[in-house]
């Protein structure tokens, strides 16, 4: 079962407007939308899926406050749709659309599509750096960074889910789908990733009551730290609420910067994530503030130390 | 208010730093946020509900430090514009009683901020700002 990552997240939210408004802003691109919402996406084609939490095309709500309607996960081929749809069969509903897609729901109750990937190959440079011992990676006269330098999500990244049973979730990603372990976090859950994508999560589970069961956020990758600063620092400056970071987290190494919005969890930009092969043996660490992260900041304004005495000083 | 940041002092903030607003700026069903006020790191949310004022600390009970509950500078209702509304996890708070109906903090209630209302027409908070 190859099965790449997410394609898409799907949601049914309360103010279409207010959403679309978000999701440009964060630096997605609308495709095909309407007042009644749509499609907005990365540069590879990920992304995110709004319309209004009536519209009767979506399916259906979780029974909490959540928005997230379903989670669509891209596969290498057509085969591994029937890989999937011959293994999931056996226990629950299974529903083939024209397209050639499957749905169905997971063990707690979320709802999933699997599809032939629609992500394009990206062919772009990562953020590169110099420094002294290493061959530089920037030669003479290529400058790092610039006032309008491009900063957009690149693909979408991860889910984290807010779920009651971690062991319910793990065992149905990793006995059923294929996911691997790659590291923990007791007391909150693991990471996962999917057979055919090296990055060290796709997916996370936290565990939480039943009455929270849901989304907590979804992560986009940036092309490097610097575009997640970057994009961030221009997020702020239009009045988004920052939520935690810009910080990096240990378990994945990957930079962060969260931000509340009006879809009912938090998106993330991230950079920078760790690769992993089967030969990886997971870690685990107790949750908690050390254990998320190496490093965390907080957004201040811009100032600049200037040269001379303060203002009103006796000199 | 250019001054505030001279009045680090509390209790005792003078009025003028204690200031959130004018009755005017907040129509019916509104809600916006002010400050934060010198030596509290959150804003104070204050709306309008039935006619009365009510103002809350910007700081969701679901974590214990409290967080921010906007997606953007004033987005703090939902989209019916029934509740204020946490925007990391969308718990929903009663306006006037500031209690979580649904979410993650259910049950729990925001920080209410009394306030004052001045001859002018002005909104101040009454007691010092809660550090947060
Ligand atoms: S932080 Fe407010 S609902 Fe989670
Ligand atoms: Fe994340």
């Amino acid at each position: 079962m190859n099965i790449i990552g997410p394609d898409y997240l799907v949601f049914g939210v309360d103010d279409v407007a207010a959403a679309c408004e978000y999701l440009t802003a964060f630096g997605l691109k609308p495709v095909d939308v309407t007042e009644k919402g749509g499609r907005f996406e990365t540069l590879d084609g990920t992304g995110v899926v709004v319309r209004h939490k009536s519209d009767p095309t979506l399916p259906p709500p979780l029974p909490t406050s959540n928005m997230l309607r379903q989670q669509v996960y891209g596969v290498r081929s057509a085969a591994d749709l029937d890989a999937i749809e011959a293994e999931l069969s056996s226990d629950r509903r299974v529903t083939r659309l024209s397209d050639g897609s499957i749905e169905l729901k997971d063990d707690h109750g979320f709802e999933l599509k699997f599809q032939v990937t629609i992500r394009r190959e990206l062919d772009m440079p990562a953020e590169k750096i110099n420094a002294p011992g290493a061959p530089a990676q920037r030669g003479p006269n290529e400058i790092g960074v610039w006032e309008d330098m491009p900063a957009l999500p690149r693909t979408l990244s991860h889910v984290v889910l807010f779920v009651p049973d971690i062991e319910i979730a793990t065992h149905f990603y990793c006995e059923r789908l294929g996911f691997v372990v790659t590291d923990i976090l007791t007391g909150a859950g693991p990471f996962l990733r999917p057979k055919a994508n090296d990055d060290h999560h796709t997916l996370f589970f936290i565990r939480t009551p039943d009455y929270m069961k849901g989304c907590e956020h979804l992560a986009f990758h940036m092309g490097g730290p610097t575009e997640l600063m970057v994009a961030g620092t221009r997020f702020v400056k239009k009045g988004y609420q920052s939520f935690w970071g810009p910080g990096r987290h240990k378990f994945g190494s990957n930079w962060f910067w969260y931000f509340n919005s009006p879809l009912g969890c938090h998106f993330e930009y991230d950079a920078d994530m760790d690769k992993h092969d089967d030969s990886w043996v997971a870690r685990e660490a107790p949750n908690g503030a050390e254990a998320s992260q190496i490093v965390l900041f907080e957004m201040r304004e811009k100032w600049a130390p200037g040269g001379g005495p303060p203002p009103g000083a006796k000199g | 208010m250019q001054n505030d940041v001279l009045i680090d002092e509390r209790p005792g903030l003078a009025p003028a730093a204690r200031r959130l607003c004018h009755v005017k700026d907040i129509g019916e069903g509104e809600a916006r946020g002010f400050g934060p006020l010198p030596g509290s790191k959150r804003k104070i949310i204050v709306l309008r509900r039935k006619g009365v004022l009510h103002a809350w600390l910007d700081a969701c009970p679901h974590y214990a430090t409290g967080t921010p509950m906007a997606w953007k500078t004033d987005a703090y209702l939902n989209g019916e514009k029934t509740h204020l509304t946490c925007h990391s996890h969308h718990a929903l708070f009663d306006m006037e009683t500031g209690e979580c109906v649904l979410g993650p903090c259910l049950g729990q209630t925001l920080t209410r901020i009394d306030i004052v209302v001045g001859e002018e027409g002005d909104v101040f908070v009454a007691a010092p700002a809660e550090e947060t």
